[in-house]
């Protein structure tokens, strides 16, 4: 079963994170959200940071490995490595998502 | 002597609303006439073409193929616009859309969806080399693009100022937002205004405006969305020449058109690329 959690940074954007929890692990980690990302093409390296990262980190911890694949190579505006450490903490507490009846 | 509206607020007020000084500040206006600025009136085109545009021609102005652009879009078609990072699904409901025969498109730049109806939104796209805002953070080139938008508005009797990251927004409500993406030393800033609402239809096929209503019972406040034929009782047409007159006295600008080169380019990745499900779902 796919998690899901969100964060809205205030006065910036939504981040969401999906991924399934596969041996204690992350995996198939897709990023979405109304963020902006520069360069745009930089987007599989949000999904990167976390993918296969144990599922037992604190937030800090996603923040700091989101924060380092970053880097130099590319800036988050609107949201921020903390945003999204945020929403992967929430999707593993399993209270991350909208509740959306015409989904499942 | 020159104070920029941002310290000229009193006490008590709240933020940006009751300045009367311009936002466009002297180094900001030097800023704007560097440049030989062109225009591309408007042509309504497909979603799909309006998307590849944006991309050709923020390319070729990064490549000095093209100098720097005003664009004012035109639209042919009802449609749904995703920023570049949304999820189809979390955003459209795609049945309900293909219900109405409308079309979800997807652009290169970041933020949030938007529904269009052709006679209900205002836009245009500015096409910049990226040394236009030399030494300024992301945020603060949004609003060095929407700066002028603010003034005209207001010049216009509108309370608008300008909401970071990337609204403009009223007293009476939101007004629009822009996005920008950047390529190859150009930047792409875009800027929708609402000037008709069919709140009925965009809750039909938006989610996010679905979940807004069944969270508060109503839209939330600050997302309210004002549209300027409330706001102004203006032809939307009336509103488009205002604006380009208003940037063609600030900056300068003068008349342009589509090069062939450039339309048969668009017209090549908006069948092969932005036409995509690759491109469109890529985010499903």
């Amino acid at each position: 079963m796919k998690s899901r959690g969100e964060f809205k940074t205030p006065g910036g954007k939504l981040i969401a994170v999906e991924f399934d929890v596969v041996n204690g692990e992350l995996r198939n980690v897709v990023v979405t959200g109304d963020f902006f990302l520069y360069p745009e093409e930089a987007l599989p390296v949000l999904a990167g940071a976390l993918e296969n990262t144990p599922a037992s980190l604190d937030e800090a911890s996603y923040a700091a490995s989101i924060r380092s694949a970053l880097d130099s190579r590319a800036e988050l505006v609107g949201s921020s490595p903390e945003a999204l450490a945020g929403a992967v903490v929430r999707a593993l507490r399993g209270c991350g998502g909208h509740q959306r009846a015409d989904d499942d | 002597m020159l104070l920029s509206a941002r310290c000229g607020v009193a006490v008590g007020i709240s933020e940006l609303t009751m300045t009367d000084a311009p936002s466009t500040t002297l180094a900001d206006t030097a800023r704007w006439r560097a440049f030989p600025w062109k225009l591309l009136p408007a042509v309504a085109r497909t979603p799909l073409l309006n998307m590849a545009l944006d991309e050709v021609l923020v390319e070729r102005v990064g490549a000095g193929r093209r100098q720097p652009t005003l664009r004012i879009w035109g639209w042919s078609a009802r449609c749904v616009v995703l920023g570049r990072f949304q999820s189809v699904r979390n955003e459209v409901d795609e049945v309900a859309a293909a219900r109405r025969g409308i079309e979800i498109v997807r652009r290169i730049s970041g933020g949030g969806a938007m529904f269009i109806e052709p006679e209900g939104a205002i836009t245009w796209s500015l096409y910049a080399p990226e040394s236009m805002t030399a030494g300024m953070t992301f945020a603060e080139s949004y609003r060095f693009f929407d700066d002028w938008v603010v003034d005209a508005l207001r010049e216009l009797g509108i309370d608008a100022w300008y909401a970071p990251l990337n609204d403009i927004t009223s007293r009476a409500g939101k007004i629009g937002g822009a996005a920008q993406a950047r390529r190859g030393g150009a930047v792409l800033h875009h800027t929708t205004m609402a000037y008709d609402m069919n709140l009925p239809l965009l809750l039909e096929v938006l989610r996010t405006g679905k979940e807004k209503l069944s969270d508060k019972g109503v839209t939330s406040a600050d997302k309210r969305v004002a549209p300027l034929r409330q706001q102004t009782n203006l032809p939307r047409e009336a509103i488009i020449e205002y604006m380009v007159e208003q940037f063609r006295r600030r900056f300068g600008l003068e008349a342009d058109a589509l090069h062939p080169e450039e339309f048969a380019e668009a017209e090549e990745r908006a069948r092969e690329r932005f036409g995509s499900r690759t491109w469109t779902h890529y985010l499903p």
